[in-house]
């Protein structure tokens, strides 16, 4: 487990994090917006008064349509302890475990590392987006105790006065609790806690206590009013649920809530407890490469990667990318193509399990989930344009994400972008590239020499 | 003012220290390529390869890997400083090219005295394409290539000729088999004029004839119109032409190396395979048109360009795909709007040069898309084309993020994907789609089974998506405090929509 500020300390050892004096102006989420748009690095935000530090781009950022040395989830990976150059599929499968039910509970519990502070939610200063009154709070997590133990799920919203939050919680979690009961939310939890919650959500798997989820076994806790949270969480808020509840929301949607229902909540917070020098992530909603876009993204990824592979008892599926700068909308899946048809089986098989997107690509096994450049090629040169792209009737259910129109109705396409099973090999085409078409003893002198030659680039990042 | 020679263009790229000049000795036997592909995968500078092994010390030309390649984030960057065009601006270059192709300049014709590529002249049997260190490219090449080269060929609709590039295989002193593709200009006037009345076709294959000519031999030029004009446009200038040695053409004064020769009719030598802009080993060899060597003039110490081809798809740039996003792309947007269509922007997809290709538009009326889609299909894009992906006139088409989040948010499968018919197109056989059956060997070198084309219509019917919160002086201001923490100005770009800071 890996807690939240050792988590940016890694991204800053990493060179991933850059740091700047908080400024008046600016809005912070413009300030967010950009970075991710520019594909730059976590940016932190510091403050030398009483508010919190605050960080976007802990998960967020890097679309892969041009050449990095980062991907979508390597900044997850690292807060994950995967590894800091982590393979794309070792950070689905240590999502999945998050999520996975375990026979028997062993929960760690370890003294709460946020004390007791006589500051108010609104004094925490969360930022304000552009044109709107009330600061914001992201990246958050809900925290319920029942008798049967804890359910966690994302929180969003704003903080309406020194002790109200108007949020947004997954419509699944409010038959945990009726008005008046207590609830918690936790700041700058560790991400093993973060992508438990967002995975739990997207796969409607809400109605088992997390005490009972691989994530009760892997983060420590401490019991609070609202349940147990991550012992290391930067900043609580223990709360109660208001007995009235608003008729009005913010139109801002975190992106989970484009997956699941989602409901608005009143919360009057009780106490507040922060670490020392509390840092707290934040994403700008709405806007391409955001952090809650990314979790969605990668905890989805997560979610039919294993069902896939476990549906058919072997392991056809290399890997499965939901590619942000896709905002979901399109799936690309490397695969062997074990039988003839198998192409439609799987691609209708995914369709079966996400109702957000419209489009699947299929590429070679061969692809590298690192190579989204060659994916978004390999789609438009291997996939024959009359054979190729394989299109439904236009009767299944609309997708979710894209944005025409239709009246609940609407069509799926594939594509596929690998070798035909049936070619000899003579007829599969060899990739043109370093490893390919030069010999080892050669690209290995070049790499020797390539600083004296005068080159700056670091020959590893494609050899 | 905008650079003339290739060698001009040379000291461009060493201004911005953009050059790696290797004096170390260098194999053109794969070590050229592969450290020209690893330059250019990583986006790094452009080696020049001052002593390459096993060459006449004579000739003692210099190789340089993929000179024409662009940055990564920005292909047009070098060709806007070259022309003296807006480099930061994709949207504004394209507009630049534009203009200046709109004002095409003739050129002048210069004494032998005048033209540096007479520096050494040798004709017959004096004339020796192994003179010259022609790169082994790929492991499994079918030999080794000229691969940047701008053929110039008789054009009876032109005072000027034709000027088109073609790949050449080197076969021995005197022989070369030239890629000549039915459908494109050049090959076509030699299958269906020059071979049917059993006719040599006179040519000269020109090497480092500089951005502006070797631009113009990658764009659509109409009939009656001549390529050279338009480079001098381009440069705003006119193009000094020389007369050749042996035939009736005129090339490039300034050019590196010139081969005159003809294209012999009926004959036919191996050409290929090859590992070609598609990014894979293209096979099988077939026969195609033989170039007979009649004379080489040259500059002293040439430098010999090439383009290691297969390395400009995924991420990586190279010469070709560069000249797809920077001379063919704002010529096609001309084109198109020459031919009466509201265009803004025709880019090439960045991923797979020529195969796909976005453009942003207006639908003026219904169907328009179509009637657009089907007029590139059956002109100059019939060929090499197989997509195109129609987005809001306003979206950026230079910016991939942009596109990507068009075809996946706004293409409805049911109404927005159009087939043109199925199977009942023309397409050149160095795809990998089909089988080597269906590619063929037809003696004219266009596919033996005809392909299917297509278009996406990935404009939005509602709103689109957020880009950015915050207004213009908010997002600057942001830019100002992310760049002085260290994230780079050139990040920012290219932009998400045309005309925008978005």
């Amino acid at each position: 487990m890996t807690a939240f500020r050792t988590h940016l300390e890694f991204l800053r050892k990493t060179d991933d994090c850059c740091s700047l004096e908080r400024p008046d102006s600016p809005s912070l989420q413009v300030i967010a917006s950009e970075a991710l748009r520019a594909d730059g690095p976590t940016v932190r935000l510091g403050t030398a008064d009483d508010r919190v530090d605050l960080v976007s781009g802990v998960y967020g950022g890097v679309d892969q349509l041009r050449r990095q040395v980062q991907y979508p989830w390597t900044r997850l990976g690292i807060g994950l302890g995967v590894d800091r150059d982590a393979a794309y599929v070792d950070v689905l499968e240590t999502i999945t475990d998050l999520g996975d039910r375990v026979d028997e509970r062993d929960v760690t519990y370890v003294e709460r590392a946020a004390t007791a502070t006589d500051r108010t939610v609104r004094a925490l200063g969360f930022p304000t987006p552009p044109g709107e009154t009330w600061p914001h709070l992201t990246l958050g997590l809900l925290s319920v105790g029942t008798d049967d133990g804890t359910y966690w799920t994302p929180i969003h919203g704003t903080v309406i006065d020194q002790n109200t939050i108007r949020a947004r919680v997954p419509e699944a979690i409010t038959d945990r609790f009726t008005h008046d009961d207590a609830v918690t939310v936790a700041l700058g939890v560790p991400s093993e806690a973060l992508a438990a919650t967002h995975l739990l959500t997207n796969t409607d798997r809400l109605s088992t206590p997390i005490e009972d989820r691989g994530v009760g076994s892997t983060v420590p806790v401490i019991p609070t009013a609202g349940g147990v949270v991550p012992s290391s969480s930067e900043v609580v808020l223990e709360a109660t649920v208001a007995a009235t509840q608003p008729d009005t929301r913010s139109e801002k949607r975190a992106f989970w809530e484009r997956l699941v229902d989602a409901t608005t909540l009143t919360l009057e917070v009780s106490s507040v407890f922060a670490r020392d020098d509390a840092v707290v992530p934040f994403t700008p909603l709405g806007v391409p490469l955001a952090d809650d876009l990314q979790l969605a993204a990668l905890t989805l990824a997560a979610r039919l990667y294993d069902r896939v592979n476990s549906y058919w008892g072997v392991s056809p599926v290399e890997w499965l990318l939901l590619p942000a700068a896709g905002r979901l909308g399109i799936c690309i899946v490397s695969t062997e193509v074990l039988y003839a048809g198998f192409e439609w089986q799987l691609s209708n098989f995914l369709f079966s399990l996400a109702d957000c997107f419209d489009t699947v690509v299929l590429v070679d096994e061969h692809a590298s989930p690192r190579d989204l450049g060659q994916v978004l090629g390999d789609i438009w040169v291997k996939a024959h344009p009359a054979r190729d792209w394989l299109f439904s009737g236009s009767d299944a259910p609309v997708a979710r994400l894209p944005t025409y129109s239709r009246d609940g109705t609407g069509a799926r396409l594939y594509v596929d972008a690998t070798w035909d099973p049936r070619w000899d090999e003579e007829y599969i085409a060899p990739r043109v590239s370093l490893a390919e078409s030069y010999p080892p003893t050669l690209r290995a002198a070049i790499r020797g020499s390539w600083a004296d030659f005068g080159f700056d680039a670091d020959p590893d990042d494609v050899l | 003012m905008a650079v003339g020679s290739f060698r001009e263009f040379l000291g461009t790229l060493a201004d911005e220290d953009a050059l790696a000049r290797i004096t170390d000795e260098v194999s053109w036997d794969l070590e050229a390529s592969a450290i020209t592909m690893l330059a250019n995968e990583t986006d790094d500078r452009i080696p020049i390869f001052e002593t390459v092994q096993s060459q006449s010390l004579e000739t003692a030309a210099r190789l340089v890997g993929d000179p024409y390649r662009g940055p990564q984030r920005r292909p047009w960057q070098r060709f806007a400083r070259a022309f003296d065009l807006p480099t930061d601006s994709g949207p504004a270059y394209y507009e630049g090219v534009i203009d200046r192709l709109s004002e095409p300049i003739e050129p002048r014709v210069v004494s032998d005295g005048e033209a540096p590529c007479k520096e050494v002249v040798r004709t017959g049997s004096e004339a020796s394409l192994l003179e010259f260190p022609w790169p082994y490219i790929h492991q499994g090449d079918g030999g080794r290539y000229a691969t940047l080269a701008t053929l110039v060929a008789p054009d009876s609709d032109s005072e000027w000729g034709s000027w088109s590039r073609h790949r050449a295989m080197i076969h021995d002193d005197s022989q070369a088999s030239l890629l000549f593709l039915a459908g494109e200009q050049v090959p076509n006037r030699y299958y269906f004029e020059y071979e049917r009345d059993d006719e040599p076709m006179p040519v000269a294959l020109t090497l480092g004839a500089g951005p502006a000519i070797e631009s113009t031999a990658e764009v659509w030029i109409p009939v009656g119109k001549s390529e050279v004009s338009f480079a001098g446009g381009l440069r705003e200038s006119p193009v000094d032409l020389v007369d050749c040695e042996t035939n009736e053409l005129r090339v490039p004064a300034s050019a590196e190396i010139v081969i005159e020769g003809h294209v012999l009719p009926g004959e036919r030598l191996d050409e290929g395979p090859f590992g070609d802009y598609f990014g894979y080993m293209n096979g099988p060899r077939r026969s195609m048109p033989v170039l007979e060597v009649d004379a080489i003039t040259h500059r002293e110490r040439p430098y010999v360009p090439f383009c290691v081809e297969g390395s400009g798809v995924g991420y990586g740039e190279n010469s070709t795909s560069t000249f797809a996003v920077a001379a063919g792309g704002p010529d096609a947007t001309l084109g198109l709007r020459a031919a009466g269509f509201d265009v803004e922007l025709a880019v090439p997809w960045p991923f797979s040069s020529r195969t796909v290709w976005v453009i942003a538009t207006d639908r003026p009326y219904p169907g328009s898309l179509h009637e657009l889609a089907n007029f590139i299909f059956t002109t100059w894009g019939m060929l090499h084309i197989d997509f195109f992906v129609f987005v809001d006139s306003d979206v950026n088409p230079l910016n991939p993020r942009a596109v990507v989040e068009a075809i996946a948010l706004h293409a409805d499968p049911d109404t927005d994907f159009h087939q043109f018919g199925v199977e009942r197109m023309p397409k050149v056989p160095l795809n990998i789609y089909q089988t080597p059956d269906e590619k063929g060997s037809a003696a004219v070198g266009t596919s033996k089974t005809k392909t299917a084309k297509a278009y996406i219509d990935a404009c939005a019917d509602g709103t689109r998506p957020a880009q950015s919160i915050g207004d213009r002086d908010a997002r600057e201001q942001a830019r100002d405090l992310l760049s002085q923490a260290g994230i780079p100005e050139s990040a920012f770009e290219p932009s998400h929509t045309i005309g925008s800071n978005q």
